[in-house]
């Protein structure tokens, strides 16, 4: 399992994207600072739906994301070396898992760090806020990585479809169109975030915490093993 | 005949991709030694392999390797060896490191001394610290052979495994296949050059538009080949004189004349054309300008040998 697991973090790690993956991290503590240094500094909640939820988790999270797990097979399949893994001895799971801890540590980290600083600069240091922020981002990565590592799998189109996911549903179906969010990652991080600091967060609140981890648990689950299973019936070219 | 159990046992096995039949109805066994699967390149030779290593699945019909399915078995490739015909590798390793992970990733226990052997029988291990993108294309291939060998698999599955080898390698790599050959392992390759498949093959299959047209020993094959009748175009001087004259030849079976000139000799014994042909002119003092077969693609010969 560390083979694959060293072989992806490696492939992964390329110059261009540890670029753009740095300049995404930096957006919403930038825009946190402007927006404290600004005349007419915003409430908890303004902050909350444009910085946290619409940029750190419905936009900046996500398309970190895509760009890596999107790529721990999608790269493989299209220089066609995914048969050096697939023809070894070992359960196809012991593939896939490697592939998606491999994406989340190197996503992770970004935005753990982008969260971290954001809600620091922005909350005044309140570790509890800081804490629900950071951790509720690092979830987000984890359910956005096993979505598009199985999106990596099924489609050679895993960029473009992920995009179109991001600005349409959790962009756009899930910020305007309540049932919708029921069926958002982007949503599921939030409701998290509120149930980590009710203090701070409670207003607005769509879902429970124990939902938030229950459903977490379900969609984290349940896109590992469509990869799995789709990891056993493909052709592997 | 054999009674031992196949190695491989491919069985009424198609593959479609939409409209596309790419294989049809291919039934074979293979034994210990050195099976070629030969033919044209598009004849489905690789989704044929693709199938009888597991990396797609049959529409119809069953591929079974040592007696156990091979799709969805990764068990199984602790006792089998694949190198694709792809050639891309991952250029940021070593030769040493990719051959190391491969055998990693196969289970193999006492690691160093396997990646050492392995290395070795293809004769890299001067090379094996260059980071992979620094290698030429014949000793990717040879690295890549390391890696498919470095778990000691019984049987071998190799598509166009001689690509981009220059001649020596080619010796080389027919000398170390021959080898493990001899040690009872099971070797598939597959190749769209004739002579290649000749020169290491015990057995062969002959694949054409995805069927299976013909199967056995080199020489049977050989043997129908060389009574293919060959058209071969001789320009010269006096076409008509020459036409008449080649007609007394045994080697000839008919003559014709081009409106440009030419003459198109049909002959099912070309080697003793070769001869004959440049006698004949040389004594009825007739200058050849030129001599070319015209149908000595190698798409011509397999379709002779399904015609046939």
């Amino acid at each position: 399992m560390s083979a694959v697991y060293f072989l992806t973090l490696r492939q992964l790690s390329g110059r261009w994207r540890i670029v753009v993956m740095t300049v995404l991290a930096a957006l919403p503590v930038v825009i946190a600072v402007l927006m404290l240094r600004s005349s007419s500094a915003p409430s908890v909640r303004e902050f909350e739906t444009v910085v946290l939820s619409g940029m750190l988790a419905g936009s900046i999270a996500p398309l970190v994301v895509l760009a890596i797990a999107g790529a721990a097979f999608a790269n493989e399949l299209e220089d066609r070396t995914l048969a050096n893994l697939t023809l070894s001895p070992l359960p196809r799971w012991e593939i896939v898992v490697p592939k998606l801890l491999a994406a989340i540590t190197i996503a992770g980290p970004f935005i753990a760090v982008s969260a971290l600083l954001t809600s620091h600069v922005a909350f005044l240091g309140d570790l509890r806020a800081t804490i629900a922020v950071t951790v509720s981002a690092l979830v987000g990565v984890a359910l956005y990585a096993s979505m598009f590592v199985w999106l990596g799998l099924v489609t050679t189109q895993a960029i473009g479809i992920g995009l179109l996911y991001i600005v349409l549903w959790e962009g756009f179906f899930a910020g305007f169109v309540a049932g919708a969010r029921m069926l958002s990652i982007r949503h599921y991080a939030i409701a998290l975030m509120h149930g980590l600091d009710g203090r701070r967060f409670a207003a607005g609140s769509h879902m429970s915490l124990v939902l938030a981890i229950v459903v977490a648990v379900v969609v984290f689950g349940g896109f590992l093993m469509l990869s799995i299973r789709r990891l056993r019936r493909m052709d592997v070219p | 005949m054999s009674t031992a159990a196949p190695a491989i046992r491919v069985d009424g096995v198609s593959r479609w991709f939409g409209s596309v039949v790419a294989v049809s109805e291919i039934s074979f066994d293979v034994m210990p030694g050195i099976t070629g699967l030969l033919g044209p390149n598009g004849a489905g030779k690789t989704t044929l392999l693709r199938m009888m290593t597991g990396l797609a699945a049959t529409s119809s019909g069953t591929v079974t390797v040592l007696g156990q399915p091979v799709r969805d078995n990764p068990p199984l490739y602790r006792r089998l060896g694949v190198m694709s015909e792809h050639e891309t590798v991952y250029g940021f390793m070593t030769g040493r490191q990719f051959v190391r992970m491969m055998g990693k990733l196969r289970g193999v226990a006492d690691l160093e001394p396997a990646v050492d052997r392995a290395i070795s029988l293809v004769d890299l291990a001067d090379a094996q610290h260059r980071p992979m993108d620094t290698y030429s294309r014949g000793m990717r291939q040879r690295m890549r052979l390391a890696a498919t060998l470095v778990h000691d698999p019984e049987i071998l599955i190799l598509d166009e495994p001689l690509n981009g080898a220059d001649p020596r390698q080619r010796v080389h790599f027919q000398h170390l296949l021959r080898k493990l050959a001899a040690e009872g392992r099971t070797i598939v390759l597959s190749s769209h050059i004739l002579e290649e498949v000749e020169q290491l093959a015990d057995t062969v299959l002959l694949i054409v538009n995805g069927k299976l047209a013909a199967s056995g020993g080199f020489r049977a094959i050989r043997a129908a080949l060389n009574q293919r009748p060959y058209h071969v175009r001789v320009m010269c001087d006096a076409p008509r004189r020459l036409a008449s004259a080649v007609l007394a030849l045994d080697s000839v079976d008919a003559v014709h004349v081009d409106p440009d000139g030419a003459i198109v000799v049909l002959s099912r014994n070309v080697l003793d054309l070769q001869i004959e042909l440049p006698r004949l002119a040389q004594s009825a003092a007739i200058s050849l300008r030129r001599v070319e077969p015209l149908d000595d693609s190698l798409e011509s010969v397999f379709g002779y040998l399904v015609e046939s």
